[in-house]
């Protein structure tokens, strides 16, 4: 096994043409390791879901390399890119979406299947991997009949059905609570740990820096240097300190926003609560 | 994926009871036309079958009884009767008109008679006569029940009034009834030199009917010889012919609402999944693997919707003779196969649309929440 498993050369990507072109990715480089969980965060419209489109051969780059094993999937013809995903990407997508009529068992299985698994054998292993996510009581279940947190394993557990060698994850705690996130998160950090499997994240969550390895952080389609960064408490959206368009004080606390909309909703509720003492806005 | 395509199929109840519905009744409605028509073909050459003819004799260029007028001398039978081959030679007057039976009109086919004939009188009685005499008729006795009169009731045929003195069974159709009545008393309703319509001939055991047929073709003058099977086929043909535009034209539309209804319903169900054959598309599933799920569904729904189909029109046929009417349906296999063959194309073409849907579906678009 080679030291990187993907290598990304001078990636960009580019929509529209002549006056109407827009760069969504610009020259971005990086690698990731086996068993790395790399985490690329940055605000939204940075470019950061066309990058995850291009790392899982979803999307053609317009520049550069992509290699994963020392293929370059960035070249391969649109033929090829299936049977790439099929085996090579696991995908964790930020709604989960799983296949309405079928059960927690055969969303995994059917994945096994696609890949030339007879049906018994796709069905054992969907079992042996629901039942490691805690999920061995929920394989008839269909998703309707499932938590958020639930669907999120079946979803991980699908990812790993055909081994891949690296997975791609979307916002994977965007539609789940706090507690229920971080399980999700330690599940991840588990099997980056104990498969070898490279992770790639792409989030807001800034508490999914806690079990990254490394976090990227991508803005105007470049990856910059990893800023202080607060949550909008109003919107929940990640904010750069340093440039945060409003922020406001009380008690000592700086709280940062997106927009003044969200500062002045916010000072709203605490001068509601608090009758404005010490609210010091800038 | 046929897994999928089942539970995808079988998840909407709704939507599988409006497409298997909809398929069910446009492919009754072909079925049913087609054996509504059999049966008349059949019934149409119930007589025809029963005269217990081997041939039968016309004047030259007349092939059947249906809209059409034979005359020839009544001489003629006695010369069939001379040929070699002919065991039985029995002339038969006919002409084909209105009824009144009671204060109803019914087209009839209406056949005279020689006393105590060989062939062509009624082959089943269910009361009174089976041979008519001097002012007597025998009637249908569906007709009979319908318009409620019986035996020694009047019948007015040609201008005359005849009273009923048989009832016969099976010798009615979609179209009509076959009337019997005595040859004198035809010969009275049409003024003129002595003729007759057709010679029923019976060929004598170890003869060969083409061999007679050809004979007599030869030897008389002015006269068609056909085989029994070859007059009933020719009776078939026009009355199908007669019938192929509206069969054509329901079976189209049979054709079309079962398309319109499948295409619209697998469409929808198509749409309503894009998001999930976006996932696929993204894990790695291949254009060909989706479109055999769109076309699983779309044949599944449709092979159900023809066995419903097929189902109530034998139902139809199976009751049909149990009511009063004078309807058979006869469900003819090929007639089948000519369905089913429509129903693999409606299951094909309805799968275009959702299939170019599918081709066009980026999968990059379960990344972008849509």
């Amino acid at each position: 096994m080679s030291a990187t498993i993907l290598d990304v050369n001078n990636l960009t990507k580019r929509y529209g043409s002549a006056a109407t072109e827009v760069t969504a990715v610009r020259g971005v480089s990086m690698s990731v390791a086996p068993g790395e969980i790399v985490l690329i965060m940055g605000p939204s419209g940075s470019g950061k879901t066309t990058l995850l489109s291009m790392l899982g051969a979803l999307l053609r780059p317009s520049e550069g390399t992509i290699r994963l094993n020392g293929t370059p999937i960035s070249s391969l013809p649109e033929s090829r890119l299936p049977a790439i995903r099929l085996r090579q990407f696991g995908f964790i997508f930020q709604d989960f979406n799983l296949l309405s009529a079928l059960t927690a068992l055969e969303n995994v299985a059917i994945v096994g299947s696609l890949n030339g698994l007879k049906n018994g054998a796709a069905r054992s292993r969907a079992a042996a991997l629901l039942a490691d996510l805690g999920m061995s009581e929920r394989l008839t279940f269909l998703p309707e009949k499932l938590s958020g947190g639930e669907k999120q394993r079946v979803a991980i557990a699908r990812a790993l059905m055909n081994d891949p060698a690296m997975i791609l994850a979307d916002e994977p705690t965007a539609n789940l609570d706090s507690k229920i996130g971080h399980e999700i998160m330690r599940l991840l950090r588990r099997i980056a740990q104990e498969q070898g499997r490279s992770v790639v994240i792409v989030s807001h969550d800034q508490r999914i820096k806690d079990i990254a390895d490394r976090v990227l952080w991508l803005e105007d389609g470049q990856f910059k240097e990893m800023v202080a960064m607060a949550v909008d408490p109003v919107c929940g959206m990640s904010v750069e300190r340093e440039r945060a368009p409003a922020r406001l004080e009380w008690e000592g606390t700086t709280y940062y926003f997106c927009s003044r909309g969200c500062r002045s909703e916010y000072a709203e509720q605490v001068s509601a609560a608090f009758k404005g003492e010490g609210l010091y806005a800038s | 994926m046929t897994r999928l395509a089942l539970r995808n199929l079988f998840q909407s109840k709704a939507r599988l009871v409006i497409s298997i519905g909809g398929v069910a009744l446009a492919l009754m409605l072909m079925l049913s036309l087609d054996a509504i028509f059999a049966g008349v073909e059949e019934r149409v050459v119930a007589y025809i079958n029963h005269t217990g003819a081997d041939l039968f004799v016309s004047q030259s260029g007349v092939r059947n009884l249906h809209m059409a007028s034979s005359w020839m001398p009544a001489s003629v039978a006695e010369q069939v009767a001379d040929r070699p081959g002919v065991d039985e030679a029995t002339p038969l007057l006919y002409h084909s008109n209105l009824v009144s039976v009671g204060d109803e009109r019914s087209a009839a086919y209406i056949i005279g008679l020689p006393p105590d004939p060989a062939m062509g009188g009624p082959w089943s009685i269910a009361a009174g006569r089976t041979t008519p005499g001097p002012g007597e008729a025998i009637l249908d006795e569906g007709i009979a029940s319908t318009t409620g009169v019986g035996l020694g009731d009047e019948i007015r045929i040609l201008g005359r009034t005849f009273e009923i003195a048989g009832l016969s069974e099976g010798t009615a159709t979609q179209g009509g009834s076959v009337v019997f009545i005595s040859q004198e008393d035809f010969s009275q309703l049409r003024p003129g030199p002595p003729v007759i319509s057709f010679v029923l001939v019976r060929v004598r055991p170890g003869a060969d009917v083409t061999t007679v047929a050809e004979d007599i073709e030869a030897e008389i003058g002015g006269v068609t010889v056909l085989s029994r099977p070859a007059f009933a086929s020719e009776e078939q043909k026009v009355v199908r012919d007669m019938g192929n535009d509206i069969v054509a034209i329901m079976n189209i539309i049979g054709f079309m609402v079962g398309l319109m209804v499948m295409s619209l319903t697998v469409y929808t169900a198509t749409l309503s999944r894009r998001a999930e054959y976006g996932m696929l598309k993204a894990v790695g599933a291949r254009n060909g693997d989706l479109y055999q799920t769109v076309l699983t569904q779309s044949l599944v729904s449709v092979l159900v919707g023809l066995g419903i189909g097929l189902g109530f029109t034998l139902a139809l046929a199976a009751v049909a003779p149990r009511l009063d009417v004078p309807l058979t349906l006869v469900v003819r296999p090929d007639s089948v196969l000519r369905v089913a063959a429509a129903s693999l194309v409606i299951a094909a073409v309805s799968a275009i649309l959702p299939i170019r849907q599918i081709r066009r579906l980026d999968p990059v678009m379960v990344f972008r929440g849509r």
